[in-house]
């Protein structure tokens, strides 16, 4: 065999190895799960930042550069978006959010992270509504009460 | 989670007085929630006879974590 049929036999086999990863791919893009800390370090190197939980939680407390994207808005705002572009989604324990990124994953999204445990485990910079108003005085029955309470702080279930 | 709250409520009506907010639409329900301090919806917050705080759950929790806490405040 000459040389340059061995050139051609290998540019060939490069060929077909690519076309080979190509289809062998996982299609729709890739999600991955991350740690708290490698999103607080995420959320400083500029990636994009997608809160799915309502807009009431979101005013309560969101991380900084978040952008309120509730799940029921995704599918329609997600349309406008750079598929290749990194993008970091959470809500507040990793419920919804698993929701999300595997709708983002399914649509082609190459790059999707992934809060897994969600806000309340998050140790950076949290943007806080409540930081501008006053703590509340207890009322008297939450002092005394007549016996055990359960208070259920909720949103739209 | 709201399904598994009301299963609850039911079935401890004779023990645990069940506290329910909407703090979207329910002012009184915000001022108590930042009264505790809760910055995350949902959150349970477990508070016994005496008036003190027993305990708090956050977020989607499980049935099994919400009946031991609300059997400790019996």
């Amino acid at each position: 065999m000459g040389h340059k049929q061995l050139v051609v036999w290998a540019i060939a086999a490069v060929v077909v190895i690519g076309v080979g990863v190509l289809l062998f791919s996982p299609a729709g893009g890739g999600a991955q799960d991350v740690s708290p800390e490698r999103s607080a370090e995420l959320v400083a190197e500029g990636v994009r930042v997608i809160d799915v939980r309502t807009p009431g939680e979101y005013e309560m407390s969101h991380i900084e550069r978040a952008e309120n994207v509730p799940m029921n808005m995704l599918a329609h705002e997600s349309m406008e978006w750079d598929r290749d572009e990194p993008v970091l989604v959470y809500c507040t324990t990793g419920a919804r959010s698993s929701d999300a990124i595997r709708y983002l994953a399914d649509q082609g999204f190459t790059d999707v992270y992934h809060l897994a445990a969600g806000i309340i485990a998050y140790q950076g910079a949290i943007v806080s509504g409540a930081d501008e108003v006053e703590i509340a005085e207890m009322p008297e029955d939450v002092v005394a009460g007549d016996g055990p309470v359960l208070y259920v702080f909720s949103t739209d279930w | 989670m709201k399904p598994v709250v009301d299963r609850l409520e039911q079935e401890y009506e004779d023990t645990v007085t069940f506290k329910v907010y909407d703090v979207d639409k329910s002012q009184e329900g915000a001022d108590l929630m930042r009264s505790y301090g809760a910055q995350y919806v949902p959150t349970f917050v477990f508070v016994s006879s005496d008036g003190a705080e027993a305990g708090r759950l956050v977020g989607e929790v499980a049935e099994s974590e919400m009946r031991s806490k609300l059997d400790a405040l019996r």
